[in-house]
């Protein structure tokens, strides 16, 4: 009872050729992420399937088959070094996916392709949820359901184009109901553990800089995230996005206090007062695998599962592997650690020992010649605006000793971590508390939405100064030295250089001088930010709001309802549309009764044959059963009359006929049945 | 009383009791018609095995979503959900809307096939595709109505014993076009084949001892000599009729063969004294199909029917007819 009707039988060409489509578009976005022996066996198999079809190859037997599936799994282990992550996982699937297109033989194992097919699908997001990339796999979904179409379709045996359109149409119809779906359904979170990335590279700043590591992520144009702000944006020189503070330098490197450096008391940041209006923002961050969040200062989360650190910054407890959407208040002109502890002062004022000596020297010269620490700060900013200090993305290569002497004296050419570097260095020889923080400055403002884009190449280390009664107090040296950075952007102040992403030629950000371009990469850009922050980005507490936006109160049976009430709204034009061309055109009612006539003489057992006239049937009826043959006559007469009669009859007459022949209808003569 | 192919694969008691309650609902529910429109009180509609699948496969994708919280693994999960949705719809609108038309059924001898010839027709212009019809025992047929609004299916059912067969009620069913549902109906389309005797060679021919012809030559079909030309009459053995003269535009003629009949056999019930009613018309079978064969006038003659001496397609039916329904009650011509 449950015998496929396409079983048995064979693979329509025209469904094998679409599978052998659909199974290379879901390889495609794959293709850069896969080893290059598994594209070869991708290309191997659909050859070896294509030769089968065409006659001049056979089905691997059971033996190849399993020698292959074990070889794959071999091959990716090597490839890995492990099968549980989630690379190796999709590997596996790819070449299940591969291979059994050599099995492909029934639509049995067309099913499995193709709901594999579905499944790599899904797979392909866990990589990128990208707008443009998502477009292309609701294309596949088209492909691989045009595969399951073509398959129920017998008898195809050349490769038809339009097979595409009933698929598309099919997932138009269900579009809308996915899409209530998609806003209504509960989200909860993880089940259980999952594999994830292990191959992802930690992307934006890091938790370590030495001299270089800067400029180097400065060479990306991959966004960081992006700010929409409530009220106004502010100048782009205010736009200081902490991420990281550097309080301790180790063989040549700064990196941040670890957790368990910190002691009991200096775990929660010093209560402060925030000063003025706050700036209300919200940041949308694209995933880094780090844990850190990027905030002006003085910020304070606005929502659960983000902390504060004693350094006040923001902190996510969990590695951000997916993109964050976050809200932040900030309080720029707050004074951060109005009195600074004395575990703090001595922290922020090691350096290690016997460590750059004409550095130390130069600060000691600078320090008494200077009435306070802040007048020191000037003088020491004045340094480097007096020497010629030259602000490079191509920084000459320092030794790993005394580097910071080397940069003062003799090279003087560096990027922004070697001037924050360098003066911090000479804030501590001089008994200055002082600390790098490192994050992004600045950003891109699309005027399409107001948005700003943080670019990595916005990348930035500067410092912070304690001064008595002012608090830790943001000082950019790299401002002394290239006003350009802090005023215009990274563009502008290497422009003489050249060397603006000069790894990627192709990148739409160094074609910015040429208009369309440039708005077409600001309207996708303002598109991308729309579709992270509400579609991609739709979590639980969005999808809260929504519904108490939608319903006031969220209450189950209201909930229920509009699931239902939404789905009869999308799929009652569909069954409408569907049917109309199907359902049956009822006879005019002198047809019907004909009928009813003929099946009367069937049960006397006189059977109207099929194209019989009606003219000649009623003949035959008063033949073969000659006591009805008035009474057949008459009503045969009738109906031809009311049938085929005069085209010019007014609607009473008809009915009066109709009438009288469903009258003559009903009065059977009493007859037997010999003939 | 239609033998449905629920009733025969029911074999322990409770089935069986399930199934004649089935039938019997399915009487009620679509009634034996010559002719049937589907539509939404005919049509049965439930996910198939694939479709099973599909579910297994939507909640893996599911899972997937919310251990990695993507939201586009959500939404490709709820696209592919509601495709099922409508394609419960499409579907549907694969079967709505066409009519069954029974045409006719070819007579045949037990053990072997029986031609049940069906017109499929749609109503609308809406292609249908991949319709699978079958009866519980026979063959079946895949038809798709794309390009064409109506076409001619041939089934083959094998008969058994003499009498009318009813081959039950056809299975029209289609997976069109996802193959995650399967949408079908049970139809009685009314229409029966007519079984003949199984012809059992005996020595004794009825009626005579069959030597050689002699005496005048009689006008008759099949033999071997050549007579001359008729006009066609119903009845006519196609293979008689003179086709050239047709290609040539003339109007249908039929060749008439010499032979020489001394006398016109009968086909005797009671030819055959003392033997079971089953076995005579086996014989009586034989020696239609034999007499036919030599050209020779036969009649039949069995208790309350008489069968005038004659030759020929038509006339040998009619004998096949009259033996296959003799003592089978029901009055058909």
């Amino acid at each position: 009872m449950k015998r496929d009707p396409a079983a048995g039988t064979l693979i329509p060409r025209n469904a094998l050729v679409w599978i052998i489509i659909s199974q290379f578009a879901l390889l495609a976005p794959h293709l850069l992420r896969l080893p290059l022996w598994l594209v070869l066996v991708y290309l191997g198999t659909a050859v070896w399937r294509l030769l089968v079809f065409q006659g001049r190859a056979s089905f691997p037997g059971r033996l190849v088959r399993a020698s292959l599936a074990l070889g794959g799994c071999v091959a990716v282990f090597l490839s890995y070094g492990n099968l549980l992550g989630l690379e190796p996982t999709v590997a596996l699937l790819l070449i299940a996916f591969a291979f059994k297109l050599l099995e492909l033989v029934k639509p049995k194992d067309a099913y499995v392709l193709l709901f594999l097919g579905y499944f790599i699908c899904v797979i392909g997001f866990l990589f990128s949820q990208d707008i443009l990339f998502v477009l292309y796999s609701l294309f596949t979904l088209v492909l691989v359901t045009t595969g399951l179409v073509a398959l129920h379709r017998p008898r195809e045996d050349r490769f038809r184009l339009g097979s595409l359109r009933l698929p598309a149409l099919m997932l138009a119809q269900a579009f809308p109901l996915m899409l209530v779906l998609f806003f209504l359904f509960p989200r909860i979170g993880p089940l259980w553990t999952v594999p994830v990335k292990s191959h992802a590279a930690k992307t934006g700043v890091s938790d370590f800089m030495r001299p270089g590591d800067i400029s180097e992520l400065s060479q990306s144009d991959d966004v960081a995230f992006r700010v929409q702000f409530d009220g106004d944006i502010p100048p782009k020189s205010e736009l200081y996005w902490r991420g990281l503070v550097f309080s301790v330098l180790e063989e040549g490197a700064w990196r941040s206090l670890r957790y368990n450096e910190l002691p009991g008391l200096e775990l929660r940041p010093p209560p402060v007062e925030p000063e003025g209006e706050p700036l209300e923002y919200t940041v949308l961050m694209l995933p880094t695998q780090q844990n850190w969040l990027y905030s002006l200062r003085y910020a304070q989360p606005a929502q659960r599962g983000i902390l504060s650190t004693a350094d006040y910054r923001l902190y996510s407890p969990v590695e951000i592997e997916e993109q964050l959407q976050y809200r932040v208040r900030s309080w720029p002109l707050t004074a951060l650690d109005p009195e600074l502890s004395d575990w703090r002062r001595e922290t922020e004022l090691t350096l290690p020992e016997q460590d750059n000596p004409a550095t130390r020297e130069l600060a000691q010269r600078l320090r008494s010649e200077a009435a306070d620490a802040s007048a020191y700060v000037d003088s020491v900013l004045q340094h480097f605006r007096d020497q010629p200090f030259v602000y490079t993305l191509q920084p000459p290569l320092l030794t790993a000793e005394n580097s910071m002497d080397q940069f003062l004296l003799q090279t003087r050419r560096g990027f922004c971590e070697h001037y924050a570097y360098a003066f911090v260095v000479m804030m501590r020889a001089a008994g200055v508390p002082a600390r790098v923080v490192a994050g992004y400055q600045g950003g891109e403002i699309n005027p399409v939405n107001r948005t700003v884009i943080v670019h990595q190449f916005d990348a930035h280390a500067w410092a912070e100064v304690w001064l008595e009664g002012r608090g830790w107090v943001r000082i950019d040296p790299t401002a002394a030295v290239s006003p350009d950075r802090i005023e215009l952007g990274l563009e502008e102040a290497v422009a003489a250089e050249g060397s603006f992403l000069a790894n990627s030629p192709l990148s739409p950000l160094r074609y910015r001088g040429v208009n369309w371009v440039n708005m077409l990469r600001l309207r996708y850009d303002a598109l991308t930010y729309r579709w992270q922050s509400w579609v991609t980005g739709f979590d639980g507490e969005e999808q809260y709001r929504l519904l108490q936006d939608l319903f006031g109160s969220i209450r189950a049976p209201v909930f229920a309802g509009a699931i239902l009430l939404s789905g009869l709204v999308v799929l009652i034009p569909v069954g409408w549309l569907l049917l109309q061309h199907r359902r049956p055109r009822p006879l005019p009612p002198e047809q019907r009764l004909f009928l009813e006539f003929c099946e009367q003489m069937r049960r006397q057992g006189i059977t109207r044959t099929t194209g019989e006239a009606p003219g000649s049937f009623g003949r035959r009826v008063a033949r073969e059963a000659p006591k009805l043959a008035g009474w057949a006559m008459e009503l045969t007469e009738a109906f031809e009359q009311l049938a085929y009669g005069g085209k010019s009859r007014d609607a009473a007459a008809y009915r009066q006929q109709l009438a009288g022949l469903r009258q003559r209808l009903r009065r059977v003569p009493q007859s037997g049945s010999e003939r | 009383m239609p033998v449905n192919a629920a009733e025969t694969t029911g074999r322990d008691a409770a089935s069986g009791r399930f199934s004649r309650q089935f039938s019997r609902w399915l009487v009620r529910r679509i009634p034996p018609a010559r002719s049937i429109t589907l539509d939404q009180r005919r049509i049965f509609i439930f996910p198939s095995l694939p479709g099973f699948f599909f579910f297994v496969l939507l909640l893996l994708i599911l899972l997937t979503a919310i251990n990695y919280q993507n939201n586009m693994a959500y939404a490709v999960a709820f696209l592919l959900a509601t495709l099922f949705v409508v394609s419960i719809l499409h579907t549907y609108a694969n079967l709505a809307g066409l009519t069954l038309h029974a045409l006719s059924a070819t007579p045949a001898f037990p053990g072997q096939r029986s031609e049940f010839r069906l017109r499929l027709q749609r109503s609308g212009k809406a292609a249908h595709y991949a319709l699978r019809l079958s009866w519980p025992q026979g063959s079946d047929s895949l038809v798709s109505l794309a390009d064409r609004d109506s076409c001619e299916v041939s089934l083959y059912v094998p008969v058994g014993n003499r009498g009318w067969h009813n081959p039950g009620r056809l299975l029209l069913e289609s997976r069109y076009p996802l193959g995650l549902l399967r949408c079908w109906t049970w139809l009685d389309l009314d229409l029966q084949a007519l079984v003949y005797p199984r012809p059992l060679a005996t020595a004794a021919p009825p009626g005579g001892d069959g030597g050689r012809p002699e005496g005048n030559a009689v006008e008759t079909a099949g033999s071997d000599d050549f007579h001359g030309f008729r006009s066609y009459r119903p009845g006519d053995s196609l293979r008689q009729v003179h086709w050239k003269a047709v290609a040539r535009g003339h109007s249908l003629q039929s060749k008439v063969y010499a032979a020489y009949a001394s006398r016109t056999a009968w086909l005797d019930w009671d030819a055959f004294p003392g033997i079971a009613t089953e076995q005579r018309l086996s014989y009586l079978c034989y020696w239609a199909l034999a007499l036919e064969r030599r050209g020779e006038d036969y009649g039949l003659s069995l208790p309350g029917v008489d069968i005038a001496p004659a030759s020929g397609e038509a006339h040998q039916g009619r004998i096949l007819a009259a033996l296959a329904l003799y003592q089978h009650g029901a009055a058909a011509s």
